[in-house]
């Protein structure tokens, strides 16, 4: 008997799953190996041993089983009809489409509308910073017309003092200072060289007792002319001698370190 | 797996069938009730013989119905339905009678009785040939030695293998193994020679 006739006694036994462990491992590979033969006569095996079903003793469900079953489907089919209609539905309906086109609309517009506000935003900026510029130039302005009104009203009040400062040197200009007892001392100068590099001249307030008092420091201009302001004096009127101005060093000195380039006394 | 079953050309798979199975496949709930009153007795009554329990046999058939409602588009309907319809039963039937403890099994064994036996099989179209295949597959293999007849059905009805038999009626394994592919070859030549 060859290898195949001995799988042949095996097909029905296989078909009505009877067959061993062994047996049924070793038939599934005859049918693996591809044997038509066998899988034709498989086929009918099985069509044969569903046969057997009419050894049942005949039976009949219940209704209830019907009814339960029948229900189960109609309403399974109800929901898959639903989920169908609903799936149509998913066609996208011209009022999203037109939500759609209005959105993007919106967004070109609102993307526009950012830049322009952003391009608007740039012009205030400008606008402001100019505004800035301007408010600080009349605010000097204004400072600088008020320190002017202040020198005024101190070289023509008549309770102002005159101080002259003759130069040590003989070629160099005299400077003139004016001392109100309640504005302040104001200095002028003109034709006066500039002190020496990272040097500046530095005003003294000598007292009738003790050391020099550091006052301001200055540059002369260009043109050699200054007027330095002093608001506050650090020693009062009466109570000061003279008046020096030295070459300090740039940030001035808390005492001279060089001698007088002018000196006037206060009468 | 459902499809790997079943063929014969000219067999009892009838187009009225597969009119129903077309029209299941559009979820026609009315296709389901014909096919469901075409088949259900037979399907019940296999279960039921292999269960002996009638709810638990209700739970199978219904779950059987309904993998056919539900997964209809994976029947092939060039195979004959009634045979793939039936060891989808069976196979199902099968599965559940192993869960049960053997214990459990015999007690029901001992408790149950066949519930609700049907007098005759439904007047449609094809009922008079399935009712005479029916009885001839009766006829076939009642006449079988009781043994054999018995070898038989523990196989298809208790699901048991060729040593399992051997064990429970006592013989040779090779005596029986003789027994089934001769009682089912003798089924096959009867059914022919009928037909």
């Amino acid at each position: 008997m060859s290898n195949h006739d001995q799988f042949r006694e095996l097909i029905e036994s296989y078909a009505l799953g009877a067959l061993d462990a062994q047996e049924r491992s070793a038939f599934e590979a005859h049918l693996a190996g591809g044997c038509a033969e066998c899988a034709k006569a498989l086929e009918e095996a099985r069509w044969l041993v569903s046969q057997l079903a009419y050894l049942a003793p005949n039976a009949e469900p219940s209704d209830i089983l019907k009814g339960r079953l029948l229900q189960t489907v109609r309403a399974e089919a109800a929901s898959d009809s639903s989920l169908a209609s609903a799936s149509r539905g998913t066609a996208v309906p011209w009022w999203l489409w037109a939500g759609v086109a209005a959105l993007l609309v919106f967004s070109v517009y609102s993307a526009w509308n950012t830049r322009r506000l952003q391009e608007g935003i740039s012009d205030l900026q400008r606008q402001a910073e100019a505004q800035r510029k301007e408010r600080a130039k009349l605010e000097q302005e204004l400072l600088t017309t008020k320190r002017q009104a202040q020198e005024a009203m101190i070289w023509s009040d008549p309770k102002s003092v005159k101080i002259k400062l003759p130069a040590k040197d003989p070629t160099m200009p005299a400077l003139e200072a004016m001392w109100h007892p309640e504005m302040g001392i104001c200095v002028k100068g003109w034709k006066v060289p500039s002190p020496g590099e990272k040097r500046v001249l530095q005003l003294w307030l000598i007292p009738k007792a003790g050391k020099p008092m550091p006052s301001m420091t200055f540059w002369p201009d260009a043109d050699g002319t200054f007027t330095a302001m002093v608001d506050h004096p650090p020693v009062g009127l009466v109570d000061t001698q003279a008046l020096a101005i030295t070459e300090e060093p740039m940030g001035g000195s808390a005492q001279p370190t060089s001698a007088p380039m002018w000196l006037g006394g206060v009468s | 797996m459902f499809l790997a079953v079943f063929s014969p050309k000219g067999s009892d798979d009838v187009s009225p069938d597969a009119t129903l199975l077309h029209r299941l496949l559009r979820k026609d709930v009315s296709a389901f009730e014909e096919i469901y009153e075409r088949h259900s007795r037979i399907v019940y009554s296999l279960v039921l013989r292999i269960l002996r329990q009638g709810s638990t046999a209700e739970e199978v058939v219904q779950d059987v119905f309904l993998q056919l409602w539900r997964n209809s588009a994976q029947y092939d309907a060039k195979r004959p339905f009634m045979p793939w319809l039936l060891t989808l039963a069976r196979n199902r039937a099968l599965d559940q009678l192993r869960l049960k403890s053997e214990r459990q099994r015999r007690r029901e064994e001992q408790t149950e009785v066949f519930p609700q036996i049907a007098a005759a099989a439904p007047e449609y179209e094809q009922a008079l040939d399935e009712k005479r295949r029916a009885e001839r597959v009766r006829t076939l293999i009642t006449s079988l030695p009781s043994a054999q007849k018995k070898a038989i059905e523990l196989a298809y009805f208790e699901g048991l293998s060729h040593s399992e038999i051997a064990a429970a009626l006592n013989e040779p394994l090779g005596t029986v193994k003789s027994w089934i592919r001769n009682g089912l070859l003798r089924l096959k030549d009867g059914l022919k020679a009928r037909s």
